[in-house]
């Protein structure tokens, strides 16, 4: 076991003393989240915001209804999309994942004359459904207030003849950074494991070093061992600033437990032994690297890293089900972001079985000199 | 097997498919001596040394390390040997000190590092990195990292190819000086005068097979050529006045020079005599020893240069 510490240290050391290798292993994966994140996670400066307006006279708007529409439309913040008005809007909502919707209740315009008439004894109350685990619906609702409150200024130099009701929704919820960083940290398991293993085999074989350690007591599964852990700990490295990242700048919910560490171990695992595979069958370390390319990228974006497997084409789809890096990916999010314990569980364990197989495979082919 | 031979090998052979590398070679290395194997790329010399540090299985025959069935007793045999490979590397980002100690930690040895990296001549250079040391640097590295486990017989695999002048006679001082320390080293080399100078014995390697095996003097006193002696810019009268003495005598027209091939019953005086009585002119004098190039020459046909570029 002293081998596997002792050869695991002068992997670390070599590691830590190539400035170049650690920051290729974190920079992409890195520059991916920050690319994707802000596409696909930074909100516009204009927020969609659904309208149900319920206070239709022979189905036109009536006056106030209409006049509360043109305010919001006014700030230029709002991509207003109308909803039917005889559909329920909370379940519309819940259904279409929406984060806000407004809704405009029948007699909205009665209402605003009685205030008006009254001075204010009874208001006009417009609903606003959100849903409060997203910070655009925090914004989108101090922007309907902020109108809410001009109107108010403008109709009665401040009594409150409208008023907006909140009606929060938590659905499941999940942002595009929710969704990619567990895929993101899948991917670079396998590209650290992948790359590291192949690369690895191929120069200490063409500089010879697999020549020395044979004349060494070190076992060859005591070198895998050692492998083996140092790729896990780099995953690690790299699951560790990703989800700093993830948190950090784009407010990221998740949750780590011992399943999706584990599911990251057997990942690392799996294409240690997937890059040993391939190291077998490459003489040279370019050729090595190309090796790991052609399997590597189709695993990337086929297995659902970048976009959900439901929004792929049928076919690539099926093939993505065969795919491993698909289970890793699904895996992670179920530990870390949905919560579907069994799910991530049942995925951890076939990767374990997947990972346990490939690396006595790698093993038992893998030479430290020929015959 | 005698506790005085370190390394018995019978009859052993291996191919590759129609290739025979080595081809039923037998011979015994003593402990304590440097034999050298000689022989040009490709004459089996790797393999037969990579099949005794058990890194190749042989086709078939027989070879004892340190007493260790080379079939049977590989972690035996790994424990009480040092191998320097052909050009010997590491991991790049290690220092020499940290390469020394991480060979060390593998066969579970505690050496006096800083002794080792002072016997190598490497003190100045114990914090540099592995990939900044030059080729010679490297090498003697790798002799230290040999030297780890303290063995009894330590493997040298062409310790000086690639090397410059300067370098490889630090490299031959250091093998001489484990040498005066008692061990046992079996190195294998094609450069004849690597051979010469370190070994004990040399065995001569080719196709496969061993065709000369013993000390280099007595390689070269039976299958060298006679000492040389070269009458620079002299004139083709001075042959037959050389022959009439009983020794052979070449003139080469294009040189202008006259090769006399000494023996032990003439004397270079008794031929200066003859020449000078006859008034023939020659420039300078030139005494050529004869090497194990010349014996590699004469029982091959081949010199070992020529051999190599062949291949």
């Amino acid at each position: 076991m002293s081998h596997v510490a002792i050869d695991l240290k002068a992997s670390l050391k070599s590691f830590w003393r190539n400035k170049s290798t650690i920051f290729w292993t974190l920079a992409f994966p890195t520059v991916l989240i920050l690319l994707f994140g802000a596409i696909f996670s930074q909100s516009s400066m204009r927020y969609d915001l659904y309208v149900q307006n319920q206070d239709l006279t022979d189905g036109e708007p009536t006056y106030w209804s209409n006049n509360f529409i043109t305010a919001l439309n006014s700030t230029n913040a709002f991509n207003i999309q109308t909803v039917n008005a005889t559909i329920n809007a909370t379940d519309y909502a819940l259904t279409n994942r929406l984060s806000t919707l407004l809704i405009i209740p029948p007699g909205f315009n009665t209402s605003a004359n009685t205030a008006l008439y009254t001075h204010g004894a009874t208001t006009a109350n417009v609903t606003f459904v959100y849903d409060q685990s997203t910070s655009s619906a925090l914004v989108v609702q101090s922007i309907v207030i902020s109108i809410v409150d001009r109107l108010n200024f403008e109709l009665s130099q401040g009594v409150d003849y409208l008023t907006v009701q909140d009606l929060t929704i938590a659905p499941q919820r999940f942002g595009y950074i929710d969704f990619f960083v567990p895929g993101v940290i899948g991917m670079t398991a396998m590209t650290t494991s992948i790359f590291t293993s192949v690369s690895i085999s191929a120069q200490f074989k063409k500089n010879g070093i697999f020549h020395k350690l044979a004349t060494t007591p070190l076992r060859r599964y005591e070198w895998i061992l050692s492998r083996t852990i140092y790729n896990v700990l780099i995953s690690y490295l790299g699951m560790a600033v990703m989800i700093l990242m993830g948190i950090g700048i784009f407010g990221m919910k998740m949750t780590l437990d011992a399943v999706s560490l584990l599911m990251v171990a057997m990942a690392s695992l799996m294409f240690t032994g997937l890059g040993m595979i391939i190291a077998r069958f490459v003489k040279d370390p370019d050729g090595a690297d190309a090796a790991a390319n052609v399997i590597t990228f189709p695993m990337m974006f086929l297995s659902g890293t970048f976009f959900q497997l439901s929004q792929m084409p049928q076919f690539l789809q099926t093939i993505a089900r065969v795919l491993p890096l698909t289970y890793v990916s699904e895996g992670l999010r179920a530990a870390m972001i949905f919560g579907q314990t069994q799910q991530a569980i049942y995925n951890t364990a076939l990767i374990t079985v997947l990972g346990i197989a490939s690396i006595v495979i790698g093993s038992l082919i893998t030479k430290w000199e020929e015959d | 097997m005698s506790n005085d031979v370190a390394i018995d090998v019978q009859e052993l052979t291996k191919r590759y498919g129609e290739l025979v590398a080595v081809n039923g070679i037998s011979f015994t290395v003593n402990r304590g001596e440097i034999f050298a194997f000689l022989g040009p790329n490709g004459a089996g010399k790797t393999t037969t040394v990579e099949i005794l540090e058990c890194l190749r299985k042989p086709t078939s025959g027989k070879a004892y390390v340190l007493g260790f069935d080379i079939g049977k007793n590989q972690r035996e045999i790994k424990k009480r040997t040092g191998v320097l490979p052909q050009d010997f590397y590491t991991y790049e980002r290690l220092t020499v000190k940290e390469t020394i100690q991480y060979y060390a930690g593998m066969f579970d040895a505690h050496p006096d590092v800083d002794e080792l990296i002072r016997l190598v001549d490497l003190e100045e250079k114990k914090n540099d990195l592995f990939k900044n040391l030059s080729g010679g640097l490297k090498q003697r590295l790798g002799i230290a990292v040999a030297l780890v486990n303290d063995p009894d017989m330590l493997f040298l695999d062409e310790p000086s190819a690639g090397l410059d002048p300067k370098a490889r006679h630090g490299v031959w001082h250091l093998i001489d000086g484990l040498h005066k320390k008692g061990k046992t080293v079996f190195l294998t080399t094609h450069y004849m005068e690597e051979a010469e100078i370190l070994a004990d014995r040399v065995g001569i390697i080719h196709n496969g097979r061993i065709i000369a095996l013993d000390s280099p003097e007595n390689l070269i006193s039976e299958h060298g050529t006679k000492n040389l002696l070269i009458l620079k810019k002299t004139s083709p009268q001075a042959v037959p006045n050389i022959q009439k003495l009983g020794i052979k005598a070449r003139y080469d027209g294009t040189t202008g020079d006259v090769t006399v091939h000494l023996n032990h019953a003439v004397g270079v005086s008794e031929i200066l005599h003859a020449l000078s009585s006859t008034d023939v002119p020659f420039g300078e004098l030139q005494l050529k020893r004869s090497s194990l190039e010349d014996v590699f020459l004469n029982l091959t046909g081949v010199s070992l240069g020529e051999e190599e570029s062949s291949i």
